[in-house]
């Protein structure tokens, strides 16, 4: 049962309002929120969550779509598929902006926040993720994709390139991953079986 | 305001330029007149509250600068064709009533019509010109005292979903409603350096203010900031308000937030406060006593909060 609410053009806290009395007389196991303001996307996750809601967050083009799916369905299905299989293939993601693709900027960055929350669905077949040059950014204080990164961490290994935080003065700004130099990333690109470079 | 000239005068001692709290105006060597303007919307259902605190908040910038509110001009606008001219007089009411605790007298206003509710006031005040307190004027090796607790933008943002408890929101009325004046009083006992009070900028939105330009760092004992009963778990499930995350964004380059510091608490501590307390910079070795004489004048909670650091310029460091 997917539930759908669109939210735009609502100031706060009218979105988490409509979200709640949607769980409160439905109680969806998926439920799909469209918004159109950062602090909408902000509350509405947090509400989800705060109701054992599974939260991702998606740009769409007619605005930001989250959707939170029932944490003990999305245990259920997930202890399905992967129960008894080793994972097929080791996949490592480099990430070397912060930005996903060239043009619009802010619309790149809306769009590698989509891009790292959606990476989980690779499931166990993600098995690295490195940053690199600007990509280091991502990973250090400040980074709108930070509360990404610490979920991913639970059961991914990011790498994040030493010389590039030395570089934009970040290693003590650095919250997600473990800090890493190029040989390791090298082994890692030769021991992954399919390497995604963005 | 900028590409507008404006005209300059001699004793114009505090005006737009650095933008503080309130304009000062010297009339003499020992006299100055000190002014501000303040209305807004509706922030609770009761018009008698709703008064009470657009009066104290319109009089909290003369406090914060040190100043004695001494009269005040009603602004109103309102929706007379819907809303019974009642609700008005329980509005003023409160706002009077307000004023009479703060020793000020009303000496007129204006009321226009207006599709949405409005109240506020136009203060004047006293001061001695060189007892003003200006916002940049940390000093390393002071402490931050604040007089109010936090959360009253995220409270109110509750009250419009119908999810606060009444408790909740009594406890913010009330704290919204009450005068700065008794802060005020004993703040004018000690050696304070700076202050300002804190609104719509959030607790660290008005730090940063006085941080930047008093070239110096502070660091902030985010378990001692006091908090409004509920607001966590407010905060929490989504009930955050705009204006708190716009206040985040804008000053996040300042922030240094330590691993141990839940970081729901920079959202609490950029939440837009509504007549919110005072925050100042006391000299180290007086700060005990201060906060001492303010819980035995009523203000409970009174609380030190940081310390202002030489180091790296501009920081505020959340510990």
């Amino acid at each position: 049962m997917v539930k759908e609410l669109d939210c735009r053009n609502l100031a706060c806290p009218g979105p988490v309002i409509q979200a709640k009395r949607m769980i409160d007389e439905e109680k969806p196991n998926i439920i799909s929120v469209l918004v159109d303001n950062e602090a909408a996307v902000e509350n509405v996750s947090r509400f989800l969550g705060s109701r054992q809601y599974k939260v991702s967050i998606t740009a769409v083009k007619e605005g930001i779509r989250i959707v939170g799916q029932k944490e003990d369905n999305f245990q259920g299905q997930r202890d399905e598929i992967y129960s008894g299989n080793q994972p097929a293939k080791k996949i490592l993601v480099l990430v070397s902006n912060d930005r996903l693709g060239h043009g619009d900027d802010s619309l790149g960055k809306k769009l590698m926040l989509s891009f790292l929350s959606t990476l989980k669905e690779l499931g166990e077949e993600l098995w690295r993720l490195v940053f690199l040059n600007n990509g280091v950014k991502l990973a250090a204080k400040g980074s709108e994709v930070l509360p990404v990164l610490k979920e991913l961490e639970k059961h991914v290994t990011i790498l994040v390139c030493g010389t590039c935080l030395a570089h934009f003065e970040l290693l003590d700004l650095k919250e997600a991953g473990e800090t890493t130099n190029m040989l390791d990333i090298v082994t890692a690109m030769q021991l992954a079986d399919k390497v995604i470079t963005i | 305001m900028c590409g507008i000239e404006f005209p300059t005068d001699p004793n114009l001692l505090v005006g737009l330029d650095n933008a503080d709290d309130a304009g000062v105006y010297k009339i003499s060597d020992d006299l100055a007149i000190i002014q501000t303007v303040d209305f807004f919307t509706p922030i609770v259902d009761d018009p008698y509250w709703f008064g009470q605190i657009a009066a104290a908040n319109a009089m909290s910038d003369i406090y914060a600068m040190g100043g004695m509110p001494k009269t005040a001009m009603n602004l109103v606008g309102f929706p007379v064709r819907e809303m019974d001219i009642s609700v008005l007089r329980k509005i003023i009411q409160g706002g009077v009533d307000k004023m009479r605790e703060a020793g000020v007298v009303l000496v007129g206003g204006h009321t226009i019509e207006d599709s949405e509710l409005k109240y506020g006031l136009s203060v004047t005040g006293f001061i001695h010109p060189e007892k003003i307190l200006i916002k940049r004027n940390l000093k390393a090796g002071d402490r931050l005292v604040l007089t109010k607790p936090l959360g009253t933008g995220i409270i109110n943002t509750a009250i419009k979903g119908g999810l606060a408890s009444p408790e909740a929101v009594e406890r913010a009325t009330r704290s919204m409603a009450g005068l700065n004046k008794t802060a005020a009083d004993v703040m004018g006992r000690f050696q304070v350096h700076a202050c300002t009070d804190i609104t719509g900028f959030g607790f660290l939105g008005h730090l940063a203010e006085m941080v930047v330009g008093s070239q110096c760092s502070v660091r902030i004992y985010s378990q001692s900031v006091p908090i409004l009963p509920e607001t966590r778990a407010l905060a929490s499930m989504g009930l955050v308000p705009a204006g708190a995350y716009n206040n985040k964004k804008f000053r996040l380059s300042m922030i240094e937030l330590k691993a141990t510091v839940d970081p729901i608490l920079l959202d609490i501590f950029f939440d837009p406060q509504t007549s919110g307390g005072l925050l100042m910079s006391v000299a180290q070795n007086y700060t005990s006593d201060l906060v001492k004489s303010m819980r035995k004048s009523g203000i409970k909670d009174a609380f030190i909060v940081g310390e202002i650091i030489d180091g790296p310029s501009e920081r505020i460091i959340l510990e």
